[in-house]
């Protein structure tokens, strides 16, 4: 088996450091891994992303043309992402910077307002990368929230450790979130 | 260091983990110029090195960063520097009196986009540069060439352990698009036995005769006589180091040759084009230098085609070439720059080619 998932979003959102938590995540399931980053010249607010794919045996290209599980987090990352969306396959949008808007058939929508629910019960926006891992926890079912919790301790810096309930917090609403709403 | 030492496996990006394998090797010595898409290993190292009371240099230019290592390697150490394509090509010239010196130069080189300035996109195109030398005179240095991450760290320490048991520049020649990556990795303790370099280094005369290191010959049979010690050397090289990996050539109708991260969507090309029926193999040189060049020739004899795969315009495929001499046909899938092609890519061109 093999899943390719793609995050996407602002810089500065966090998209490459969700997509380390991620791997890390697929790691300590005992599964192969990679992580690539959009790499080039890339300027402060422009856009950026990463691709991780997950499999049973050793990753072959790290860079794929479409993915299983794709999270955007602004609208220019929607327009982006949308078409690489692999037929049957799962976008998960941050309405608070994209509108919800459907223009495929044969694949699933989750919209949710992540940075909005990370400002309005966290009360920090910066944890919305976070908080949107928690929502593909449970819309893929590929990686558990207690895996994802332990990626997190790999991930933040000793120096950073107090960040880590916070983040925890945001993985927990991320997956609690009700999918059934859209 | 020990912090760095686990057989728990960590998720980290090839260029962090070649420069800790460095580290780990017993590197005392980097000096380095910053050049994407390499430029985490320097990093790494102006921490690390000076935390544990090495010698880190930020170089004015490659070309004083690699005449650093030439010095230091002079004293017997092991010693480092890194860099990428455009920034490697002034460093020929040292590499060639590296040669000539017999240094254990070690050199790690992330290739990206060329000629000229190119761009940061991975690429294999520095296959002929690491292989051929654009150096004076007749030299050859080692050429190591992971896949994975893991490779990375291996080959790393291989790269020293090389270096100082044959007295020969070593090139780790790694890629963008590894050096970028992340991948799990396990750091293991540096596998190989540590080289005497008291005969030849130059550690200070006090109760000796002094020493000089230079590549200067000025009677001409004596310059002969050092190339036939030195091409004497490389065929010991060629005996004992030469590896490779391959898979699935006993049955093959059509072996695939590729090197370096490209090898990773080789291999899964050929599962594809096996799941088609079509008999496919793969061949992957880890060593560029020592060219497996035996193996591939006794291959010939037996398969119909070797297809070499690489992103660049066509470089190892003069080499395989070379080494069937005509046996089989050559064919190439290559792309000029950037990720290699795609596995469905590749095995739909197979499926052409048949």
């Amino acid at each position: 088996m093999e899943k390719d998932f793609i995050i996407a979003g602002f810089g500065g959102q966090g998209v490459l450091l969700a997509g380390e938590v991620l791997a890390n995540g697929f790691m300590l399931d005992d599964k192969k891994v990679t992580w690539y980053p959009s790499y080039g010249a890339e300027m402060r607010g422009g856009t950026v992303n990463c691709s991780i794919v997950m499999a049973d045996e050793e990753v072959s290209a790290v860079q794929k043309s479409h993915a299983d599980f794709i999270i955007v987090l602004n609208q220019a990352s929607f327009d982006r992402f949308t078409p690489v969306v692999r037929s049957g396959g799962t976008i998960i949008v941050n309405t608070t910077l994209a509108e919800p808007v459907k223009t495929r058939s044969d694949i699933n929508y989750v919209f949710a307002p992540i940075t909005q629910i990370a400002e309005e019960k966290l009360g920090n926006n910066k944890i919305s990368n976070i908080l949107a891992l928690g929502v593909l926890s449970a819309a893929s079912g590929l990686i558990s929230l207690d895996t994802l919790e332990k990626a997190l301790y790999n991930v933040i810096p000793p120096h950073r450790k107090s960040l880590i309930p916070k983040n925890i917090e945001a993985l927990k609403l991320g997956y609690e979130y009700d999918l059934l709403k859209v | 260091m020990t912090e760095c030492l686990t057989n728990k496996k960590v998720l980290i990006k090839g260029n962090y983990a070649i420069a800790k394998a460095a580290v780990l090797a017993g590197c005392q010595c980097y000096f380095g110029y910053p050049i994407t898409p390499q430029s985490e290993i320097g990093e790494f190292m102006s921490g690390k090195m000076q935390e544990l009371g090495r010698a880190y240099v930020s170089a004015e230019s490659e070309l004083a960063a690699i005449n650093m290592t030439l010095g230091a390697c002079s004293t017997g150490v092991k010693a480092m520097s890194s860099s990428s394509s455009c920034a490697v090509a002034l460093m020929q010239e040292a590499l060639s009196y590296a040669t000539a010196d017999e240094l254990p130069v070690v050199l790690v080189s992330v290739m990206r986009g060329g000629p000229g300035l190119g761009n940061i996109y991975p690429s294999q195109g520095d296959y002929f540069q690491s292989t051929k030398g654009g150096g004076n005179g007749d030299y050859k240095l080692i050429v190591l060439a992971p896949s994975t991450v893991q490779e990375c760290v291996d080959l790393t320490y291989k790269a020293f352990y090389l270096a100082h048991k044959y007295k020969n520049p070593t090139v780790l020649l790694a890629d963008g698009l590894l050096g970028q990556m992340m991948e799990p990795v396990e750091f293991k303790p540096y596998p190989y036995p540590e080289i005497d370099n008291s005969a030849w280094a130059l550690s200070g005369a006090k109760g000796r005769d002094g020493r000089v290191i230079r590549s200067y010959a000025p009677l001409a049979d004596n310059q002969c006589e050092f190339l036939k010690k030195l091409y004497a050397k490389y065929k010991t090289i060629e005996e004992n180091e030469t590896e490779w990996e391959e898979n699935g050539v006993e049955d093959a109708d059509i072996v695939l040759v590729s090197f370096g991260s490209t090898s990773r969507n080789v291999r899964t090309a050929a599962k594809l084009c096996r799941e088609k029926g079509l008999k496919v193999g793969i061949f992957r040189p880890i060593t560029l230098f020592p060219f497996p060049s035996k193996r591939l020739q006794e291959i010939s004899t037996k398969i119909k085609k070797f297809v070499v795969v690489e992103v660049n315009m066509g470089q190892m495929v003069q080499d395989v070439r070379l080494a069937v001499n005509g046996n089989v046909h050559v064919e190439q899938i290559n792309k000029g720059v950037g990720a290699p092609p795609s596995p469905e890519e590749i095995a739909a061109r197979i499926e052409e080619l048949v």
